[in-house]
């Protein structure tokens, strides 16, 4: 499990990161385009609003593993052990509904999409932008499973998700700060 | 009834630490399953897809892949030594320079989380070495990275402009001077603190030193110039101008500098997509929750009933602040907006507010959350560098918070403050 888990943050790492390049570029050569060549993309909005959509669904997967998503901790941690059990399987239970219903919609629209495109380029079917949805939800579901033994694992400790990934983040900003303190 | 019945569902739901995002999705789908059946569903699913394909809101990643950039590539650690060799040798100068820092730094990269990490692990190890307490260190690095986020460009008004479909580059604008206005107050709160609690100077001013420093940090200086320049001068969107971030800020880190390592830039753009993502999804279901809303008029029936009861401005205003302020002490800034834009947007129309006014309220509210426990993610990372309780760093940031509040009060009651720039140049 815990193979498929880093196999799985591999992957969504290398889609995620490639996206957010790949959309920067685009801004980036549509802004170069019109001041330096006068000239501009006309699907540049439409293109980069589908990337950013891609990017928030294959994220979202990415920040389940991770557990990132906003909650509120504070009352369910605050529990009798004994409640923060069934707490934390009704909360998943909604998780895992909540996707798999929507990765059932999402693969109806698609259906329902047959023979549609892009406004502005025209050889991009809608089944292939709007495929996000459904695969994004999936992967959601993936990640909500592979993740939930961790989450236990913390859940039973009384460990908060964000105070683990506040210590990440110091940690990483101390690494970059080798020279801290000569300032003063 | 309805309206009850959501509210209650999302309540329950954020309580039991179901996510947000998903809560959020979760009452909208119950709401519309339970009056179109498996065609809210359908419509579910559509508006989850449109919710997130906001052009505006690409700046959004764009902007934190920038501060990623920033952080990793040295430039925060020569503006720390320019601003020390600006005000450092002022009475409390280590303190002020903090603050200093953050209004040219904090939140660009959109974490504020990530950024007081940054520049509290510098500052708050050498304030600690210099006498000043834990608990103040803590406060400071905190309060001043909070008051930033009203400073363009931000993360939050980009989120409040592309809800509330307001021009993000006005809500920049009118951000610039409540911003300076509060910095300026901290700057001062902080060298009367020094003065009572006599605490140390820095190195003594010194004509050289600036000037080396300034070499130092030019490039990193020019980047906000470069930036905004081109976002207020109109030759650039909001989105296209963090495109331009982007770059600049990895021509100077890995050309200039020359201190932009891969690894760890690969590091930060994993933590940039993660964060992007968590917004966005947050800003998709937020549009599932909006259809549902839309349908049942909840927004408008709310609207109606508050301006039948009082068409006082003054009183609407008063209501939407103490709201905001006790959504903003249990919800992270994000969720918050998320939350109550779509729903108060009508409110505020009706009774006559300026979209830009309003956005510039509720983001310094949620400054004003960020320092507020028990959900303070930017005070209590700063408390965990300082490794101080947060309730003791609370206590000596309530003279920060009592800045930020009277802020808060200056620029709700006084729209000449936000909204004289505006005025000047975009209308």
């Amino acid at each position: 499990m815990q193979r498929a888990s880093a196999v799985l943050h591999r992957l969504l790492e290398g889609i995620t990161v490639a996206l957010l390049v790949s959309l920067a570029l685009v801004v980036i050569s549509a802004v170069v385009a019109r001041y330096v060549f006068n000239s501009s993309f006309h699907w540049y909005d439409e293109v980069a609003s589908v990337m950013l959509a891609w990017l928030t669904y294959y994220g979202a997967a990415l920040a389940a593993l991770r557990r990132s998503h906003l909650g509120f901790s504070g009352l369910v941690l605050g529990l009798p052990r004994a409640a923060r059990v069934p707490a934390f399987l009704a909360a998943e239970a909604v998780v895992y509904a909540v996707f798999l219903s929507l990765a059932y919609a999402g693969w109806y629209v698609l259906r329902v999409m047959a023979g549609e495109t892009l406004v502005s380029l025209d050889w991009v079917p809608l089944q292939v932008t709007q495929a996000v949805v459904p695969i994004g939800c999936l992967l959601f579901v993936l990640a909500q499973g592979l993740s939930t033994p961790e989450a236990w694992r913390r859940l039973l400790a009384g460990h908060d998700a964000e105070a683990l990934e506040i210590e990440a983040e110091i940690a990483r900003a101390r690494a970059e700060a080798p020279d801290r303190g000569s300032t003063a | 009834m309805t309206a009850l019945l959501v509210f209650l569902g999302l309540l329950a739901l954020i309580l039991l630490n179901v996510p947000i995002a998903v809560a959020i999705c979760a009452v909208a789908l119950v709401g519309m399953v339970a009056s179109k059946g498996v065609f809210g569903l359908y419509n579910a699913a559509l508006s989850m897809f449109d919710g997130a394909t906001s052009f505006p809101l690409i700046a959004i990643p764009l902007f934190i892949l920038a501060g990623a950039l920033m952080n990793t590539g040295g430039i925060s650690r020569r503006l720390i030594a320019f601003v020390s060799a600006l005000i450092g040798f002022v009475r409390g100068g280590l303190a002020m320079v903090n603050v200093g820092v953050s209004l040219f730094f904090a939140e660009i990269s959109g974490s504020a989380v990530a950024d007081v990490a940054a520049i509290g692990s510098v500052l708050i190890p050498a304030m600690k070495a210099r006498r000043y307490k834990a608990t103040m260190a803590a406060a400071v690095t905190s309060s001043s990275a909070s008051l930033a986020i009203i400073i363009p460009p931000s993360i939050p008004m980009i989120l409040y402009g592309a809800l509330a479909d307001t021009s993000i580059v006005q809500l920049f604008v009118a951000g610039v001077l409540p911003g300076l206005l509060g910095g300026f107050a901290m700057l001062c709160l902080c060298h009367w603190l020094a003065v009572r609690y006599d605490l140390p100077r820095e190195a003594a001013f010194s004509l050289a030193r600036l000037w080396a420093a300034f070499k130092g940090a030019a490039w990193a200086l020019l980047l906000p110039v470069i930036i905004l320049g081109g976002i207020f001068g109109g030759i650039v969107t909001a989105t296209e101008g963090a495109g331009l971030a982007v770059v600049a800020a990895l021509v100077i880190g890995a050309f200039v500098y020359r201190e932009l390592e891969l690894r760890q830039f690969y590091q930060a753009l994993i933590e940039g997509v993660t964060q992007t993502s968590v917004v966005m999804l947050l800003v998709a279901t937020s549009a599932v929750l909006g259809l549902y809303l839309t349908e049942i008029e909840l927004p408008q029936s709310l609207a109606r009933a508050i301006t039948e009861a009082t068409s006082s401005k003054i009183l609407v205003l008063l209501m939407l602040n103490l709201l905001l302020l006790v959504l903003g002490m249990f919800l992270h800034g994000a969720a918050a907006i998320i939350l109550v834009v779509p729903i108060v947007l009508p409110l505020v129309h009706a009774v006559g507010i300026d979209p830009v006014h309003f956005g510039i309220i509720l983001t310094l509210n949620l400054a004003i959350g960020q320092q507020t426990p028990p959900v303070a993610s930017v005070l209590v990372t700063a408390c965990s560098i300082a490794k101080t309780d947060i309730w003791d760093a609370t206590k000596a940031n309530l003279p920060f918070i009592l800045v930020l509040l009277a802020l808060l009060l200056l620029v709700t009651y006084v729209p000449f403050v936000p909204m004289t720039l505006v005025e000047i140049f975009y209308r």
